[in-house]
């Protein structure tokens, strides 16, 4: 397996923000789901070897990454990371950004690093915006700077955390396009607020709430706990643990009992979902 | 000349351009006609080698993307440095024409108080030993920049990258600074002397950053240096802070400095280490 | 978004250099190809190195890139390149001691065009000139061709030739009274 982690625990100032979490990741792309402080971040940091874990093991690519400064360094190698908020040193231009990348990446070959950072900012679309300073790009484009510099290389292991963010429908469809073309050989780990991401791209996903794992398999497993406990009907319920009005002027309602008169729905990730979080769940991925 | 817009230059006549077959005058009335036709112009395309147009797309397209590096770093460059490492280098901010010349003016200010007032030091002595430390201090990149949190995940050795920096900012601040410290009043030798000191804060700048960060550690070691500065203006001699006692000290404290800097990369090459 | 290719091709040049100065490279990618054809061409008729003609091009786009709120964008973008690509090569070439290759003016020398084409191009751009412009005299010839057919200033031009620059408004005072004696009632649009 490309990650193990067993028994990782890390605290901030005395609250943890993740406990015992045993996972083990291996090729393909996998969703991390949770709503906000759940350790999402927490947990991709620890993977990236941004932080340190407090309590457990880490292995990544093979390596230990507490072992050795050596190994340390074995498993950045085959590592590329989107953090959650990327900032631009001074006024660098989108390749002059992605070209620093790759120096600290060890690309010392002026020739295939001019290559691989083209090569990088065409599979993102940004080719056209090379000479552009990045200050001067929009929010989604900067996103997908952040993309590119984690693709340089073509790493084993990718860490994107909310890579989606700020993005417009039409840019996720071109990401997730290019995350499967990615994620062939790579392990993928992803984490994201929006389940249509999740469904679209992930084979396996893992749930995470108030720092612990909830729920770890296949996306169709997830979905299946929800079954039979998804409704449709004409009326409000207001004492529903969860329920909202659709587009369609029906009210959807997940868990509890079946109300009077409401035909049964087939779930959706983002029905397991909230079903699996409950209210707390509900706040933080209301459907926009 | 009324310009006829119906009328064409050939494939002909422009091969003819092209390979330079065509006298002067011909040659510029073509010209001329090119100046105002876009059809025309387009036709010339597929008549010039292609390579040639290539090769001046290619040079356009680098220098566009990326815009050339602070002169430092291109003399840096010429004089042997490698390639990747100036590119590192170019980002660096106390690197940048502005931020020098702002050191530089500092030290012209200061330089000139001391000039004035014939009998003082104290501003020279002041502002010199600070500006490879404050630029040290700044080299590291704002305290938790969000690129930090990326720059940390990469291979390339931190502690390296930091050294890297630390040394130009000291290559590119200490001959100029020595150059004005010729021009202030008093021995010659306060011209140079002023390194004891400022090499003794880098590395405490250093050290002191791998626990409390850069920021901290250079607003410390200034407020330090002031006070050393300061208070011993009024009843120590104007040379006193570089006088040779205070540069053994300086001696001293700066090899404690890199032993403590050395013991600490090496047990704290771990994941979230500073330096 | 970027836009595709073919958007490009249909806008204008002040357009496509407004979005290049904005760091648009497809746009930069587009003035280039429309651009860089003809000045290649017209560059390597006075200077036969390409390496140096091939550099000045690349110097001109960049210039171009670099001082695109400059132009005011009156009159063509094509006038303005080649301002700018012509004095570059002609400091270039200067600071190498070489000396810039003027077009050939002997029509007997080069040149071997049908008649009718000829004349037609004539007829459309100088007319009657191009005939007096070839009966000048050697000693004019290189000042017109500095000052009015590249459009250099007279002070460029003595630079240029290596003569003072009251030689060169001399010469070119002389030269225009030349022509405007061979021609009978020539329209001198421009030529005042």
């Amino acid at each position: 397996m490309t990650v193990d982690l067993i028994g990782v625990g890390k605290s901030y100032a005395g609250t943890a923000a993740l406990s015992d979490i045993t996972l083990s990741f291996g090729r393909g792309v996998t969703g991390l789901l949770g709503p906000n402080g759940a350790g999402k971040t927490t947990l991709l940091r620890i993977v990236a070897t941004s932080i340190a874990a407090d309590r457990g093991r880490v292995r990544l690519l093979g390596g230990d990454p507490h072992a050795s400064h050596a190994e340390l360094t074995q498993v950045r190698r085959g590592l590329g990371y989107l953090p959650q908020e990327l900032g631009y040193p001074g006024d660098m231009t989108t390749y002059g950004f992605v070209e620093y990348v790759a120096v600290l990446k060890e690309w010392n070959d002026r020739r295939a690093r001019q290559r691989e950072v083209r090569r990088v900012l065409e599979l993102v679309g940004l080719a056209d915006l090379a000479g552009k300073r990045v200050a001067k790009l929009s929010g989604g484009q900067r996103r997908r700077v952040g993309l590119a510099q984690a693709l340089l290389g073509d790493p084993r292991l990718l860490v994107l955390d909310e890579p989606t963010t700020g993005l417009d429908p039409a840019q996720r469809a071109t990401l997730r396009r290019t995350l499967s073309v990615v994620a062939h050989e790579a392990t993928v780990l992803l984490s994201t607020h929006q389940t249509e991401d999740v469904a679209a791209l992930c084979e396996r996903v893992v749930v995470l709430a108030a720092g612990q794992v909830r729920f770890d398999g296949t996306v169709v497993d997830l979905v299946a706990t929800a079954a039979g406990r998804v409704w449709l009907t004409d009326h409000d319920v207001p004492d529903a643990a969860v329920t909202w009005r659709t587009g369609t002027g029906r009210h959807r309602v997940v868990g509890g009992s079946p109300p009077p008169g409401a035909e049964s729905a087939e779930p959706t990730l983002e029905d397991a979902y909230l079903l699996m979080l409950g209210a707390d769940a509900a706040v933080s991925a209301l459907p926009a | 000349m009324t310009a006829d817009t119906t009328w064409h230059a050939g494939h002909t006549l422009l091969r003819a351009y092209v390979e330079g077959r065509l006298d002067a005058v011909l040659g510029a009335s073509l010209e001329r006609h090119l100046d105002g036709c876009p059809a025309c112009r387009a036709d010339i395309r597929p008549l010039v080698d292609p390579p040639l147009l290539d090769q001046s797309w290619s040079g356009l397209r680098t220098a566009v993307e990326s815009p050339p590096p602070p002169w430092l770093v291109r003399l840096a460059r010429r004089l042997g440095l490698p390639e990747s490492t100036g590119v590192l280098l170019a980002a660096t901010a106390s690197l940048r024409t502005a931020w020098l010349s702002s050191a530089f003016v500092a030290l012209g200010f200061a330089v000139a108080a001391t000039l004035l007032r014939g009998d003082v030091l104290w501003p020279f002595l002041l502002v010199a030993p600070l500006i490879p430390v404050l630029g040290v201090a700044a080299a590291y990149g704002p305290s938790e920049d969000p690129f930090e949190a990326l720059a940390v995940t990469a291979p390339y050795g931190r502690t390296r990258l930091i050294l890297v920096r630390s040394l130009a900012v000291l290559v590119t601040s200490v001959p100029g600074a020595c150059l004005l410290g010729l021009a202030v009043p008093g021995p010659a030798w306060v011209a140079v002397a002023w390194l004891g000191p400022a090499l003794t804060m880098l590395p405490l700048v250093l050290a002191l950053a791998s626990w409390v960060g850069p920021r901290l550690a250079g607003a410390v070691m200034a407020l330090v240096w002031c006070g050393v500065v300061l208070g011993s203006v009024r009843r120590l001699p104007a040379t006193w802070p570089v006088e040779a006692t205070q540069q053994l000290t300086y001696l001293a404290l700066a090899t404690a400095a890199v032993a403590v800097l050395l013991v600490r990369s090496r047990r704290t090459r771990r994941i979230g280490a500073v330096l | 978004m970027e836009t595709a290719d073919g958007n490009h091709q249909a806008r204008g040049d002040a357009d496509l250099l407004r979005a290049a100065a904005d760091g648009d490279l497809a746009a930069l990618r587009e003035l280039h190809d429309r651009h860089a054809p003809w000045l290649t061409a017209r560059l390597l008729r006075r200077c036969n190195d390409r390496e140096v003609v091939v550099d000045v091009v690349q110097d001109t786009f960049l210039t171009m890139w670099q001082d695109a709120r400059k132009w005011r964008g009156d009159g063509e973008l094509a006038g303005w390149l080649w301002g700018i690509a012509f004095r570059r090569m002609v400091s270039r070439l200067r600071a190498r001691k070489a000396v810039v290759l003027m077009p050939d003016w002997d029509a007997g020398a080069t040149g071997m065009l049908p008649a009718a084409e000829d004349q037609v191009l004539l007829g459309v751009e100088y007319g009657d000139l191009g005939d007096a412009l070839r009966r000048l005299s050697p000693a004019f010839r290189a000042v017109v061709q500095a000052c009015v057919l590249d459009g250099l200033t007279t002070r460029e031009a003595s630079r240029l030739l290596g003569v003072r620059e009251n030689t060169v408004k001399t010469r070119l005072h002389r030269a225009k009274a030349q022509l405007r004696c061979s021609l009978a009632d020539a329209r001198l649009e421009g030529w005042r």
